[in-house]
């Protein structure tokens, strides 16, 4: 038995039967209570609460997912989509207000601006544009072919990943060398 | 009486070498913040145990929805490989694949816009973003009419680009 133990249960002896010797305690003892506290109106709790909200974690940063196939294509997939619909906007809504900004937006005057570049630029021009149009291109198949229920495996996401992957380096590769 | 009172005292001490307090951690979470913005406006909504709410039925949303963007989807196919076998396109299927095009990116720039912009924290500007897109729509269709009836239109136009 150790040594706290033997003072622990002395004392509670002494509390149970000897209500004398207990007493002749309390003089010394201090209360005070476990929490202070303030009143608040309902808007002053709420702002509390917002700036608590405030300071919690949030969320983890998408670089902490280990680099996947699966979920690395289904973020190009948007971002090819988006980068590809936002060169048709562009396009569309420049050509649009073209005449009140005075711009020359005609086939003809875009081609023999892009005629002029020398050939490395334009190969690089190619490229970026059909990156994006081959990659979304080939997905968008892959998603039409999930959604029929098909493939829908992780070996299916990876076989047909793959496939998308190499599809669309041999398009991108045809489209800015050989087209 | 002071028997006791050495001896609890002797037991505190020894106590404290035994389970030593636990350390108060610094900071609420000690892992690095890799925050890509910052925290958003926080809105409280009720309480707790609020049920969810559940959206008014539209026969437009659901399944029909999704069935129509997979329609403009799969539309899109035969519309993409045409010029490729043909080397272009009628004016008239030109005019439906820039149709087709600006449906199918519009349906993507609303999925993008629900997606990043919260209604519950940002509404107004949800609805800034939505009336946005719209009117962005109008205009690129206005713009693609444009280049369709007075230019060669769109696959002849980026024929000529990548040609040149």
């Amino acid at each position: 038995m150790s040594l706290s133990r033997t003072a622990f249960r002395a004392a509670s002896q002494l509390s149970h039967r000897q209500p004398a010797a207990a007493s002749f305690l309390l003089p010394r003892l201090q209360t005070r209570s476990a929490a202070s506290t303030t009143p608040t109106t309902a808007a002053e709790a709420h702002s509390l609460l917002v700036s608590q909200r405030q300071k919690r974690p949030i969320a983890p940063h998408l670089s902490i997912y280990q680099p996947q196939l699966t979920w690395y294509m289904s973020s190009a997939n948007r971002i090819t989509g988006v980068l590809l619909s936002g060169t048709v906007y562009l396009f569309g809504i420049s050509y649009a207000v073209a005449p009140w900004l005075g711009l020359h937006l005609e086939s003809a005057t875009i081609a023999a601006a892009v005629a002029a570049l020398p050939v490395a630029v334009k190969l690089a021009i190619k490229a970026t544009f059909a990156t994006p149009f081959a990659f979304h291109c080939f997905n968008g198949v892959r998603h039409l072919i999930w959604d029929t229920a098909k493939e829908l495996t992780i070996k299916g996401v990876y076989r047909t990943g793959y496939v998308v992957l190499a599809s669309s380096a041999f398009a991108v590769t045809y489209l800015t060398f050989f087209a | 009486m002071s028997l006791f009172r050495t001896t609890g005292l002797r037991a505190a001490t020894t106590a404290r070498f035994i389970a030593p307090t636990p350390r108060i951690a610094a900071a609420f979470h000690t892992s690095q913040k890799r925050a890509i913005l910052p925290v958003g406006p926080q809105v409280i909504d009720g309480t707790v145990n609020d049920p969810a709410p559940v959206p008014a039925p539209n026969p437009t949303h659901g399944s029909y929805h999704w069935s129509f963007e997979r329609l403009v989807t799969i539309g899109l196919v035969p519309l993409t490989i045409a010029p490729f076998a043909a080397g272009s396109l009628h004016p008239i299927t030109d005019a439906v694949l820039g149709a087709t095009l600006v449906l199918h990116s519009h349906i993507g720039f609303q999925a993008c816009i629900v997606d990043y912009i919260p209604k519950r924290l940002y509404p107004k500007l949800l609805k800034a973003a939505r009336w946005a897109l719209n009117s962005a729509t109008v205009l690129v269709l206005y713009g693609l009419y444009e280049f369709e009836t007075n230019d060669v239109g769109i696959t002849e136009g980026v024929k000529k680009l990548w040609k040149a």
